[in-house]
């Protein structure tokens, strides 16, 4: 064991020392050492890496770093805080046990990680009790408007995703969305958009075969 | 149950089930036969990788929600259980670590007056240091007396300057807690809105500061110790 006090905070400060402090002394504007800088994706692959080594101050600092980002997920997909809360434990136990294999992914790390939480969380859903009162309470809170798809867009990183997805029919393009995002099945999806469950089967592997060539070209 | 009937989702290839995998369409037992795939076939997991990875700028769209910081306690407990009050222990031998055995009486002093606590609010802890400097503070955070209290390990500060405390949270700017008052044990008050950031388990710094604290209400001087709160 190492590292007891504050490795996330201490680490993130000492780089910052080395970037500004010794060269410069005590310059007025040094106050924005002390902001947290957003990892980057090779810090993120580190602490990853680290973590596999079970090297508990790496897990600490990955799950302040993503915890948010993965909460997000769960919180989407389960649309249950306490549900939800219970997901992320249990996403990371699952990063802690097997960190290991992020070595043999192509993913990025946060790709990664954001792949754990989506599948735990929507395995979480299909296993539960009540799938028609399940699909009520995601008509109520499902939350259709774009906001931060839109943002994300304006954004570039996912803008590509989003040309390839308007290229689909809009309640198509809107089933894709539905399904990632909110991790529905192709039964509750079937339901939402009044057509039978093979229709929309169908129309889901055309469009997933369709993005796939938006995305290659 | 098998919501496809006829339809396998096997017929439409490896390809197709990979990808409806990702998207997360399929029924409980279809996800199931996936996930067994993924661990058994590492062709079949490279096509779901490829998937994830053309898929996953839609998760640009999932906003960031902080959890409570109960879900980490939680997750530690689930986690390292062999370490019953690991916060409490670790953090006690880093302390003799840093300094005499007097630390640990004057740890001990300003804790006893939180053993006791009146309600069941939140106490977290923090051993404040950093590498390069010898400042090292004990912060304990009392919920339901409002305060944090603060034991001066070792490190002084520099003729007309002071320390002042600082919280940090997620990304966002340091708030200022205030100068800290000189002596071996202080105890600072908290605002309202501070008090709300750290119950969520924020980090708090020390930085050196013109007497009197920071003349912009932000750091203007070197962080000399930090650490994260921990509940005990």
């Amino acid at each position: 064991m190492k590292a007891h006090g504050a490795p996330g905070a201490q680490e993130r400060f000492r780089r910052c020392n080395t970037m500004q402090w010794n060269k410069l002394g005590q310059l007025p504007n040094l106050g924005n050492c002390l902001i947290w800088q957003p990892m980057t994706p090779q810090d993120i692959s580190n602490l990853i890496v680290r973590t596999s080594m079970k090297d508990r101050a790496a897990f600490d600092l990955l799950y302040r770093q993503t915890s948010a980002k993965l909460f997000g997920v769960c919180l989407r997909v389960l649309k249950d805080r306490g549900e939800a809360e219970e997901a992320l434990q249990e996403v990371f136990v699952k990063i802690w046990t097997k960190a290991d294999r992020f070595a043999v992914s192509e993913l990025s790390p946060i790709s990664w990680l954001v792949a754990i939480a989506r599948n735990h969380a929507i395995d979480r859903i299909r296993a539960r009790r009540e799938p028609a009162a399940y699909i009520d309470a995601a008509l109520d809170v499902a939350d259709p408007a774009p906001g931060p798809e839109a943002a994300a867009v304006a954004g570039g990183e996912s803008g590509r995703i989003y040309r390839c997805l308007d290229e689909l029919e809009k309640d198509r393009a809107a089933a894709v969305r539905g399904a990632y995002l909110d991790g529905e099945s192709y039964a509750e999806l079937a339901a939402r958009h009044g057509v039978p469950l093979n229709t929309m089967r169908t129309w889901l592997r055309r469009s997933l075969l369709k993005l796939r060539e938006c995305l290659e070209r | 149950m098998t919501l496809a009937g006829d339809d396998r989702p096997e017929s439409g290839g490896d390809d197709l089930f990979a990808a409806e995998y990702v998207l997360g369409v399929l029924a409980a037992d279809e996800r199931e036969i996936a996930s067994r795939r993924i661990d058994a076939d590492a062709a079949f997991a490279r096509l779901v990788d490829a998937w994830e990875a053309r898929l996953s700028p839609m998760a640009d769209a999932y906003p960031e929600t902080v959890p409570p910081i109960r879900a980490k306690e939680a997750l530690d407990r689930r986690l390292f259980v062999a370490e019953p009050r690991a916060g409490l222990w670790s953090s006690l031998a880093f302390w003799r670590g840093l300094a005499a055995a007097s630390v640990a009486a004057l740890a001990i002093y300003i804790a006893v007056p939180y053993l006791n606590p009146p309600a069941e609010q939140p106490r977290l802890i923090a051993s404040l240091a950093a590498d390069g400097s010898d400042v090292r503070y004990l912060a304990v955070y009392d919920a339901a007396r409002r305060e944090v209290g603060l034991s001066h390990v070792s490190g002084e500060r520099a003729a007309g300057k002071d320390f002042e405390l600082w919280m940090i949270e997620g990304k966002n700017a340091p708030v200022s807690m205030g100068v800290i008052p000189a002596g071996r044990i202080t105890h600072m008050i908290i605002s309202p809105a501070v008090q709300e950031k750290l119950a969520q388990g924020a980090v708090l710094a020390v930085s050196l500061e013109p007497a009197g604290g920071s003349p912009t209400g932000q750091p203007t001087g070197p962080v000399v110790a930090a650490g994260d709160l921990k509940s005990i």
